[in-house]
């Protein structure tokens, strides 16, 4: 049984916290203990209740108070849960974003705010838990986001988002373990590098964390028909100078480019990805699949009539080849 | 340094939560007062003697005449400096913006007289008296009031981000409020590091409004940390009178349902602030915990820019939100001229020397205007830079 992400994460601000005596987590409920095989972590015994600290229900502190103390040399991370994702957004519009800037680069915030976000799935009750929320972060200045879809990544995303001087907004998708597995000792995944999941040469799709095992799935499906498709994570949505280049050399080969957004059309993630790739490559073809821009409703019925899956990405990545 | 013993007795620190303890309760000497209004409440010497007595230790005592000196000096740099911006914004062309602290010098001199320079202050969009009282340079931050390169941010911030992290200055901060949560999550990583150093936070009275301060307050008194929040009630939140949108009118009150101490003081008498502010002071450092004060105060300006101001004349009059009788009245309570009254009065000061130090206070506003006028603007493209630790981000307009 391969690592679980959430045990993955843990192991990643396990090392850190040994190695920074002064590293912080803040969290709202998410008890930062977890097992694996006849391991466990558990945070707060090993570093006591100050720097591992249950706040309860207080965003805007357990966000402004992370910021407010890695300002002054305690570097922190800040854990909030799906429903709350939007209440430290002014906070990190307005200062986690600007500080360095206004300051002349005499500031920072060198926190983590670990954002814990929500699938679009049945039964969940989850409209308040909603996805797409990253490419609201992704628009702001001075802000990195990183988005793992595997355990793999989600270590070596949480180890570099530590270690990084500016703010991180970390957002995390539950999505079934895949993937390389996780060492045991600390490493990193730079941030700002895309990951090629599957190479190929007749049409790339992009998209990440939510949309990645349907994307997987609907590239096998599309193997069966002959299709060559280049499937490409990009692991980082800000800032994009980083991983467009491999996107772009990619729709350069194949001419068309797929995306897929579990969050909702207007203004999805990969909409930017779509407009920086139609300014370097002329001529390609493009094709955006997303969710309405509607709330997602609880039942099934209406849920699954609007969500992406592997049978519609293959579908339209079929039509894309024939336009 | 016998005589200042007396001058004690005048401290005018009155923890309410005893305010209807024996003798005159402060609602009805409020009431005495005839209805001025909340933001204008002036503590008798009468309530002030008896709180001496009654209430905490007195630590102005202590200040030497070097010190009392100082604290007048850098009371008259804020005046001064801010006048002369004030003029500069008159006379057209000014690079820049400000919102004046002119008429609340005691409030910031008070507080960081009180505060070591490895303390941290978190400030606010009328900030520029915290940041001079904590040590900040006035041509530096005229230079960065009027986005030049040498500026203390080079220019990128101007008046409302004026920041000096060797100086323990968070910064000025242009959100209402949000300087109390950084400077509570200042004070929760000076648990972390296990220093004995203060975060303080100023803010107006409008500064209670949204949520930051409820959160820092919260997380302050739950895990007591060393976190003074200095609530300046000047009696507007912008164009609006503060008693006008508050059900309570005593602020510090609120710290109450918090179980947070919560203390008001006369915030145009700097001893009287220093005393409350050092006590805070030493508490936090004790570990026993935060303390609110509330200072009321006045501005003698608008609430940003020189409106229904003139140069070489003091006051912003005219305004249409409040009376210019008002303004005469906290106009002639003038916390400088009070203090300076009280160093002649106990001989720490001459009135020649008094006005010497005018004179150098003068001359050090003059010198440093030159010195902001005479720096170089910022480089176009040094725009691109500082927005992460390393490189810059692309140009997207042509």
């Amino acid at each position: 049984m391969p690592k679980s992400m959430g045990y993955a994460i843990l192991e990643a601000i396990q090392g850190e916290m040994r190695r920074d005596k002064l590293l912080t987590l803040f969290y709202e409920y998410q008890t930062p203990a977890a097992g694996w095989s006849n391991r466990s972590i558990n945070l707060e015994a090993e570093f006591g209740r100050t720097r591992v600290r249950f706040c309860a229900i207080d965003e805007e502190w357990i966000v402004g108070g992370a910021m407010g103390m890695s300002m002054t040399g305690v570097p922190a991370i800040a854990h909030i849960p799906s429903m709350a994702t939007f209440i430290p957004y002014e906070l990190m519009f307005n200062h986690a974003g600007k500080l360095r800037h206004m300051t002349g680069g005499q500031a920072a915030f060198p926190m983590v705010l670990w954002a814990d976000m929500a699938r679009r799935w049945a039964f969940q009750g989850g409209q308040h838990a909603d996805a797409g929320l990253e490419s609201s972060y992704a628009r702001l200045a001075g802000l990195k986001v990183v988005i793992p879809s595997t355990p793999y990544d989600a270590k070596g995303l949480m180890v570099s988002a530590i270690r990084d001087v500016d703010p991180v907004v970390y957002c995390q998708y539950p999505v079934p373990s895949a993937g390389p597995e996780v060492p045991d000792e600390p490493y990193t995944v730079p941030i700002g590098e895309p990951a090629i999941r599957t190479e190929g040469k007749d049409i790339t799709i992009v998209g990440y964390a939510p949309q990645t095992a349907e994307i997987a799935r609907a590239v096998e499906e599309l193997k069966k028909d002959g299709i060559s498709a280049e499937f490409i994570d990009p692991r980082t949505l800000a800032p994009l100078e980083g991983v467009m280049p491999t996107i772009i050399e990619s729709v350069k080969k194949t001419g068309r480019l797929l995306t897929s957004d579990e969050g909702s059309y207007t203004f999805c993630n990969c909409a930017e990805i779509i407009a920086r790739v139609a300014e370097a490559v002329p001529g390609a073809k493009f094709k955006r699949l997303a969710f309405p821009d509607a709330p997602a409703p609880g039942a099934p019925e209406m849920l699954n009539y609007m969500n992406v899956d592997a049978t519609r990405i293959a579908a339209a990545a079929r039509r894309l080849l024939k336009a | 340094m016998k005589s200042l013993t007396r001058r004690v007795s005048k401290i005018k620190t009155v923890p309410q939560k005893k305010r209807d303890g024996p003798g005159i309760s402060r609602r009805s000497f409020v009431k005495s007062l005839g209805g001025i209004g909340a933001g204008t409440v002036f503590l008798s010497t009468g309530i002030a003697k008896r709180a001496a007595a009654q209430y905490g230790p007195v630590y102005t005592d202590g200040l030497s005449a070097e010190q009392l000196t100082d604290m007048y000096t850098t009371m008259l740099k804020i005046r001064l400096w801010e006048t002369k911006i004030k003029d500069l914004i008159l006379a057209g062309g000014f690079r820049g913006v400000a919102h004046l602290y002119v008429g609340q010098e005691a409030i910031a001199v008070g507080v960081c007289s009180a505060l070591r320079k490895d303390d941290y202050i978190a400030s606010n969009h009328r900030g520029h008296g915290h940041l001079i009282a904590k040590g900040g340079d006035l041509g530096k931050m005229l230079a960065e009031i009027t986005h030049k390169a040498t500026g203390y941010c080079k220019g990128y911030g101007g008046s409302l981000h004026i920041t000096d992290i060797s100086l323990g200055i968070l910064g000025m901060n242009g959100v209402v409020g949000a300087a109390h949560l950084f400077a509570a999550g200042a004070a929760y990583g000076i648990k972390v590091k296990g220093t004995d150093q203060i975060a303080v936070s100023f803010g107006g009275d409008g500064s209670l409004q949204n949520s930051f301060f409820t959160s820092a307050a919260n997380a302050a008194s739950a895990w007591k940390l060393p976190w003074i929040a200095v609530i300046e009630n000047n009696a507007f939140q912008i164009w609006v009178r503060s008693s006008d949108v508050y059900g309570t009118q005593d602020l510090a009150r609120r710290a109450d349902g918090f179980g947070i101490e919560g203390r008001v003081v006369d915030g145009n008498d700097v001893l009287s602030v220093y005393n409350v502010a050092r006590y805070a002071v030493e508490k936090a450092r004790a570990g026993n915990g935060p303390t609110v004060i509330e200072c009321k105060t006045y501005r003698w300006y608008d609430h940003y820019g020189a409106g229904g101001a003139r140069i070489g004349v003091d006051g912003a009059f005219g305004l249409g939100y409040r009376s210019d009788r008002e303004l005469r009245d906290w106009m002639a309570k003038d916390p400088i001229v009070r203090f300076r009254k009280f160093l002649v009065s106990e001989k720490v000061l001459t009135e020649e020397r008094a006005e010497e130090i005018v004179a150098e206070v003068r001359q050090a506003v003059e010198d440093a205007a030159k010195f902001a006028e005479a720096q170089p603007v910022p480089k176009p493209e040094d725009g691109l830079l500082n927005v992460f630790a390393e490189g810059s981000v692309p140009l997207h307009n042509s």
